[in-house]
């Protein structure tokens, strides 16, 4: 028997998660024009209707299997571009313009669908269940109104990893020194019910020239919530140098295959007092680039590692096992939810002897830096 | 249904000694809530909660009656300082295994 440790890659579920999962700006899709979405191994339809509702459908039609997002919006309903039939937002066929009669049959698959501070979110469960509204992410006052600037939206595409990826993040202390560039001085973690949270406070890193979140003047207060299995919401009080920032960051994805998901996130800003709207939106995309950056440095971790179902821990890392005993809730059958997988768990992560080395690593990298820029005549005008 | 399958028996008994190994039980020292907890150092602290134990909390009924809802991250007060009792009366032992 050798004392080798095994790396187990297991398999992922053959199911996408059970929840809510949001498509989008709802605005982006008010314009009266059909739109596609890759999502749940399939794809999507999403369209307004003349009553301003937006509604969501499977994205091939039950008659031969058009592609309904490259059909057209005809009154409420959308026409399929290959033999016409209209589909109504509640997956009924309403019409077959040649035909005498539409089948009873013609029904399609149909996402309960609702906007949710100014996002579209949609239902889904593999069990066809009813939309449980009591798991929707809250509503965020003031957002969509004067005081927050507008939501930037950026996709990025994550083609070969699974999403639980990118939920182990809320308890993986030591990646932020690694991979984002700041020391996490304060970490935390509470699941319960159908909510995950981190609490985190970092200060950036003097020794990455900016890169990151490795600025030495930013300081970050963050309190990030997973409602159900693919949206959070990340509170963030920012302080830049003494210049403070409420942002609210959403970190949300929706799975596209069984092995791929696509990786969204939204962003505003609480307009600061005597600040003009132009200023405050340059300050709103300024930090949606620096998360941009963030979440391109987890990306390219996630492409190029290998999944596991047995992480080797130690005693300074977070609750790995647990939060996914968490996140399988929404991967069972809902008669199968254990009280296990979301009875209330708390979790503080001891990060005193970490930072301890972590700052003896960084005093060391400027050390030689310091000695490599003395030791580099100046090249003056070369 | 298993959703993550492990490919390996060794991957379930991690699970089980990550989640459940070394977790002494704490009873509130104001209330009837007992929680597991486990120390793997001074600062750090684990507590598994059940149903019981929530329902037993007054802070928790507290929390859920006002009317903004509970805030995610209330732990108990009192709680902590049952757990930080525990730990001075020599109940709970500070340290991790093998990093569990
Ligand atoms: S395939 Fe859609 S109308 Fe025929
Ligand atoms: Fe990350």
């Amino acid at each position: 028997m050798s004392d080798t440790r095994f790396l187990d890659q297991g398999a992922p579920p053959e199911r996408f998660a059970r929840g809510w999962h949001c498509l989008g700006l709802a605005k982006d899709f008010a314009d009266g024009k059909p739109h596609g979405i890759d999502g749940f191994g399939g794809k999507l339809v999403v369209w307004q209707d003349t009553q301003g509702n937006l509604n969501v459908l499977d994205g091939y039609c039950r008659h031969m299997g058009g592609d309904l997002t490259q059909g057209a919006v005809k009154g409420d309903e959308i026409a399929c571009p290959f033999h016409d039939w209209r589909w109504g937002g509640d997956g009924k066929c309403k019409a077959i313009p040649y035909a005498r009669r539409v089948p009873l049959r013609a029904r399609t698959q149909k996402y309960p669908a609702v906007v949710r501070n100014g996002q579209l979110m949609v239902w889904h469960d593999v069990e066809g269940s009813e939309a449980d509204h009591d798991v929707l992410p809250p509503e965020l006052a003031g957002v969509g109104t004067e005081a927050y600037t507008d939501w930037t939206w950026e996709v990025l595409d994550v083609p070969s990893a699974h999403c639980r990826e990118i939920i182990d993040n809320v308890v993986d202390m030591a990646h932020f020194f690694y991979i984002h560039f700041a020391f996490p001085t304060n970490f935390r973690n509470v699941f319960e019910g159908h909510v995950a949270t981190q609490f985190m406070e970092s200060t950036g890193r003097p020794d990455m020239d900016g890169a990151g979140y490795g600025d030495e003047g930013l300081v970050l207060k963050s309190e990030a919530s997973y409602f159900g299995p693919s949206y959070m919401i990340n509170w963030l009080h920012v302080d830049y140098k003494g210049f403070e920032t409420e942002v609210i960051l959403i970190n949300c994805h929706v799975p596209t295959g069984p092995n791929s998901f696509k990786l969204q996130y939204a962003l505003c800003v609480k307009k600061p007092e005597g600040v003009d709207d132009a200023t405050a939106d340059y300050i709103g995309k300024r930090y949606s680039e620096t998360f941009k950056e963030g979440f391109e440095q987890d990306v390219h971790i996630w492409l190029n590692k290998a999944p596991v179902q047995n992480p080797l821990l130690c005693e300074e890392d977070g609750p790995v096992y647990q939060l996914r005993r968490w996140y399988e809730q929404f991967y069972v059958d809902k008669a199968d939810v254990t009280p296990e997988m979301t009875d209330r768990f708390e979790f503080e992560v001891d990060t005193t002897k970490a930072n301890e080395y972590w700052r003896e690593e960084v005093a060391r990298n400027l050390a030689k830096k310091a000695e490599e820029d003395a030791a580099t005549p100046e090249t003056a005008d070369a | 249904m298993a959703s993550f399958i492990p490919s390996s028996a060794d991957t379930l008994e991690d699970m089980l000694l990550y989640t459940q190994a070394r977790l002494t039980q704490v009873a509130c020292l104001d209330c009837l809530a007992s929680v597991g907890v486990k120390k793997n150092s001074e600062h750090h602290t684990s507590i598994q909660w059940n149903a019981a134990a929530l329902e037993a909390c007054p802070e928790f009924a507290r929390w859920d009656a006002s009317p903004l809802g509970r805030e995610i991250h209330q732990g108990c007060a009192r709680l902590v300082a049952s757990i930080d009792a525990a730990v001075r009366e020599g109940h709970i032992d500070i340290g991790a295994e093998d990093g569990y």
